[in-house]
């Protein structure tokens, strides 16, 4: 049988497409080091433009739209890939002349590098995932501007529907372009991803959730790097001349640190010096055991990101170094560098799912570290039951060394509790229905509340139900649905402390309006059973509390803060934070 | 022979739009006065006001003054508090009619001090502390950057209220270079340059009146409180360069150079029609970060204001120029019992930053212990100079929920209310 391609096979799903390694500061023996990735194989227009990503190259600061990137259909299905190093057996071809000066200069190519970054990184959550991902603006398609204006910043706006990458001039007087720097637009594109598995995660609601978005940003970001084995087999041990084999000394978790995470940050020095770059790798840096959750220092949102950072990227050293244990050595204190690679792809890989997955297991409204931790490690133990490589035990490990706790409500191993569904009633609600029907979970809801211990005080909405499929531990495929539900009150201050025994603020105007939100993830195993309840519950009276005082003393009560320009504004912030002295 | 202290002091409140411009007049032995000129700016003259409103004010000034000990405090450097001593081609300027006033003395906050800006003499500006100097680049990469959002805004393109606003903003933070060398040099006395707990350089001018310098805080002095700003002074350095480095791609028309001039598509006005939602949003996006950055870069500026508490008899007075949070962080922190006295018992406020929400913190407000919904003796008195309008929607000022406040607790003069006719409106408060 023939497709329409006149191709007796099936459509290939993935395409491959050279994109910058890291940034073109990055470069070993003087070139820029680039590597080709996997994207989902689709139809592409002029821009690229995709189903998910319409990349439109205009410039606010001269007023110019630039000429879209036109990929060219070659025989086989795939796209011609204009600027790859490698044939399509994959043996490497010569760079061509000027290459890296082809590279900076030629906007198609950052059209292409960023299409492929954002449509890579969209990849990874589906796969994890086991669904379609929406982003966190409305429409299917998302905009994504390369070269949207001259300053140093880049950010998602659900607002405006796109992701906007800005340039600028570095010291060197050469332009910097952020929509070359895999690590900024793989962060973005996380935000917005993010925002459309999660959408109340951009409310102000507390220290932890205002850092939790670009916390977790960067946790993707750098867990990312590590599915590049060019980068990474390349960054171990610069400073010696490279083989096959890599020296025992270079594989320490202090070494490790130093050359692929810190590494990278010495050479973007060059570019976005005290920006972007620096501030993503420093927290990498920070100490462990220090009360950082209650230091003031640390309620920062950026500041207190890093927190979430450093446990995850610690408790991923060191789990890279113990499966590295298990492998043996080739020659007395040798290993194999492609296998040493290979092994921190897994556990980055593996991590990176986790990370992302966890987010199912999270509360739909006023997220803490804690309540990610818990989420982190309920998710492993569904897909590795037996730990072999201690990945459950390393990250509580490290989260705890950065101060975050599992949460309260959360086993005495940390793990969410499975949901006690004795009491649940499912007989008015259909199997089929429950998988996707936002209107039969509410029902769902409706008819046991009392069991699922939902306040049928104000408002509750089914937001979302996502039937996810994942490859259970036994190899089989395993079907779970999550749904969402949020609840919202709205109160005069005054009379908080009756209805639910919240404090407001004691100088809080009585009259003020509130919000306060509830909301919970309801997990159903494969026979549509509750498995888990994840909620916070509206009537916490000592959770509600703490958030309105946070609300009050950081103005978010005072209608100043525009909730849509927060990435843009907290991207900004950031660069403009100082280096910490550390 | 002047009595050893006032009786009464006049406060003459100048309408000069949205700006600043307030006389103290102090008077001693029921006739002698000394005055005191704190401001004399404007970003937007009241609608309807004659060409020379601002000779005017000058020349009252002047008259009012005469030959009375005369001293002039600039609180910050923004075009709405110092315009006025701007000097004039013809020597016939509003500055140049205050420089002949030979006022006796200028007070200005330590950033302003000029060995900060060069690299020689350090030794001799030890007593701003570490940063100091950090801190003053960071202010001349401000008035850079402030000039690159006011060429931005209007390269065009952009929504016109957002242009307005950036260009209103923007030009409130270029340097007006002139101004700032007529404070520097008018004074018979060295210049004084003041930081929190500093002498205010009034004393000898104004004979019992204590003058409390309670702000702006020096770099030290604020990191000893766990400094709450948002920016670095290496931001501003980092942002203005590569403003800067995008402006320098500018040719001589204005307009910025193209980065990549053989694949353009178009340089519009019209754009393919697949485009245009993008470029509608993205020029959006655009002055959104234009005006986040200059609303940062204002509030930089503002934080530098001189915050004075004058004493006088039983009667404190409180003349903040337009600090914000971070200036008031130092002066409201716990440890500062004294100021904290200082602040609880203020019957005369003039409102920071021409009503803005930020400028008069809550914690501050609290603190005054005479507001008081009911009109009578000993109720706060507030005075706030301001404009209507210039504004937009949510970023109002004056801010509706702080003027509502204003008018319920406090005697409020604004020279929003006054009728175009006047130039000024005097509040007399007897010492
Ligand atoms: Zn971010």
């Amino acid at each position: 049988m023939r497709n329409t391609r006149g191709s007796r096979h099936s459509l290939v799903n993935t395409q491959k497409l050279t994109i910058i390694a890291q940034d073109p500061s990055v470069r070993i023996g003087g070139k820029i080091l680039m590597s080709e990735v996997d994207v989902p194989a689709e139809e592409l227009l002029a821009g690229p433009r995709g189903y998910r990503v319409n990349v439109i190259d205009f410039d606010t600061a001269t007023s110019t739209l630039y000429r879209p990137a036109v990929l060219k259909r070659a025989k086989n299905g795939q796209y011609e890939d204009a600027f790859a190093l490698k044939k399509a057996d994959g043996t490497p071809r010569k760079r061509p002349k000027r290459y890296d000066h082809k590279l900076v200069s030629d906007p198609t190519f950052h059209a292409q590098n960023v299409y492929a970054i954002v449509m890579r990184t969209l990849a990874q959550f589906e796969f994890a995932l086991g669904r379609r991902v929406p982003w966190g603006s409305q429409g299917h398609q998302i905009h994504v501007a390369p070269h949207a204006f001259a300053d140093a910043n880049a950010f998602y706006s659900r607002e405006h529907r796109g992701i906007f990458f800005g340039y600028f001039t570095g010291p060197s007087n050469r332009p910097i372009f952020t929509c070359l720097s895999h690590d900024i637009v793989a962060h973005e594109t996380t935000h917005a991803i993010l925002d459309g598995i999660r959408s109340r995660y951009l409310e102000p609601s507390s220290p932890d959730q205002a850092a939790f978005h670009e916390g977790f940003a960067d946790i993707i970001a750098l867990l990312s790097i590590f599915s590049l084995p060019d980068l990474v087999g390349q960054l171990l041990d610069r400073s010696t001349p490279r083989g096959r084999m890599i020296s025992k000394a270079h594989l320490t978790a202090d070494a490790l640190k130093q050359s692929v995470l810190l590494g990278l940050a010495e050479e973007m020095g060059v570019g976005l010096s005290k920006g972007r770059e620096s501030a993503l790798r420093r927290s990498v840096k920070l100490r462990a055991g220090r009360p950082y959750m209650s230091m003031p220092e640390f309620s920062e949102e950026h500041d207190r990101g890093e927190l979430l950072v450093a446990a995850m990227m610690n408790a991923f050293l060191e789990i890279w170094m113990s499966r590295l244990a298990k492998i043996g050595f080739v020659s007395p204190g040798k290993r194999d560098r492609s296998l040493v690679v290979e092994e921190g792809a897994r556990a980055a890989g593996h991590l990176l799912t986790m990370s992302i997955r966890a987010l199912d297991y999270c509360p739909p409204t006023d997220i803490t570290f804690a309540d990610y931790l818990s989420a982190l490690l309920t998710v492993d133990r569904e897909v590795v039951p037996d730990d072999k490589y201690r990945y459950r035990a390393a990250l509580l490990r490290h989260f705890n060394n950065f101060d975050i706790r599992h949460a309260t409500g959360a086993d005495v191993d940390g793990l969410w509790k499975q949901f006690d569904g004795r009491e649940l009633v499912y007989a008015r609600t259909h199997f089929d229905s429950m998988l996707r029907d936002k209107e039969e979970v509410f029902r769902f809801i409706w008819e046991n509340r009392k069991a699922l211990d939902i306040d049928d005080r104000g408002y509750v909405e089914v937001q979302s139900v996502r039937p996810s499929i994942r490859i259970g531990p036994d190899g089989f495929t395993l079907r779970e649905t999550v749904a969402e539900y949020v609840q919202i009150m709205t109160l005069q201050a005054k009379e908080l402390k009756a209805a639910l025994k919240i404090t407001p603020p004691p100088d809080l105007p009585p009259t003020m309006r509130i919000r306060i939100f509830g909301g919970g993830a309801l997990i159903f195993n494969e026979y549509g059973q509750l498995k888990y309840k994840i909620a916070n519950r509206i009537e916490d009276a000592k959770r509600q509390t703490a958030r309105l005082k946070y609300l009050w003393e950081s103005g978010a009560l005072d209608g100043d803060q525009q909730d849509g320009l927060r990435l843009a504004r907290l991207h900004r912030a950031r660069m403009a934070r100082a280096e910490r002295s550390e | 022979m002047a009595a050893s202290a006032p009786n009464s002091l006049n406060i003459r409140t100048y309408q000069v739009g949205f700006g600043d411009c307030f006389l103290l007049s102090f008077t001693y032995d029921g006739s002698k006065k000394r005055h005191v000129l704190i401001d004399f700016g404007t970003k937007a003259l009241p609608p309807g006001a004659p060409k020379g409103h601002m000779l005017r004010i000058a020349n009252d000034i002047k008259a009012t003054v005469g030959d009375d000990p005369f001293a002039v405090v600039a609180t910050h450097r923004h075009q709405d508090h110092i315009s006025g001593f701007q000097r004039s081609s013809n020597g016939k300027g509003t500055g140049d009619v205050i420089r002949a006033m030979k006022p006796k003395v200028v007070v200005q906050p330590w950033t302003e001090e000029p060995g900060l800006a060069e690299t020689a003499n350090k030794p001799a500006l030890k007593r701003f502390g570490d940063g100091a100097d950090k801190r003053v680049a960071a202010l001349s990469d401000i008035h850079e950057i402030a000039a690159h959002v006011v060429e931005a805004a209007q390269r065009g393109g952009l929504p016109r209220e957002a242009r307005d606003r950036l260009t209103l903003i923007g030009e409130d933070n270029v340097k007006n270079l002139d101004a700032v060398k007529n404070l520097m040099t008018m004074g018979q006395e060295d210049p004084v340059y003041v930081f929190s707990g500093t002498k205010s350089g009034l004393d000898s001018l104004l004979p019992g009146v204590k003058v409390h310098v309670l702000g702006p805080p020096t770099v030290a002095q604020s990191d000893k409180i766990k400094s709450y700003a948002k920016t670095s002074d290496q931001y501003w350095n980092f942002q203005a360069r590569a403003m800067r480095a995008g402006s320098s791609l500018a040719t001589s028309k204005g307009k910025s150079k193209v980065l990549f001039p053989r694949h353009v598509a178009s340089a519009g006005p019209n754009y393919p029609v697949e485009a245009r939602w993008l470029i509608y949003h993205a020029r959006q996006a655009q002055a959104e970060q234009l005006l986040s950055i200059v609303t940062m870069l204002d509030k930089v500026m503002n934080n530098t204001s001189v915050i004075l508490v004058f004493e006088a008899g039983a009667k404190k007075f409180l003349f903040p120029g337009d600090a914000q949070l971070e200036n008031w962080l130092y002066a409201l922190d716990g440890t500062n019992d004294k100021y904290k006295a200082l602040l609880q018992s203020v019957d005369l406020y003039k409102v920071g930053h021409h009503g803005s929400w930020n400028a008069t913190p809550k914690k501050l407000w609290s603190l005054f212990k005479k507001k008081s919904a009911a009109s009578g003796q000993g109720r706060l008195k507030t005075l706030m100079s301001t404009l209507e309008g210039v504004f937009h929607e949510e970023h109002e000022v004056p801010r509706g929920k702080l003027v509502t406040e204003l008018k319920s607790q406090s005697d409020l003069l604004s020279t929003n209310k006054l009728p175009n006719s006047d130039l000024f409106r005097d509040t007399l408060v007897q010492l």
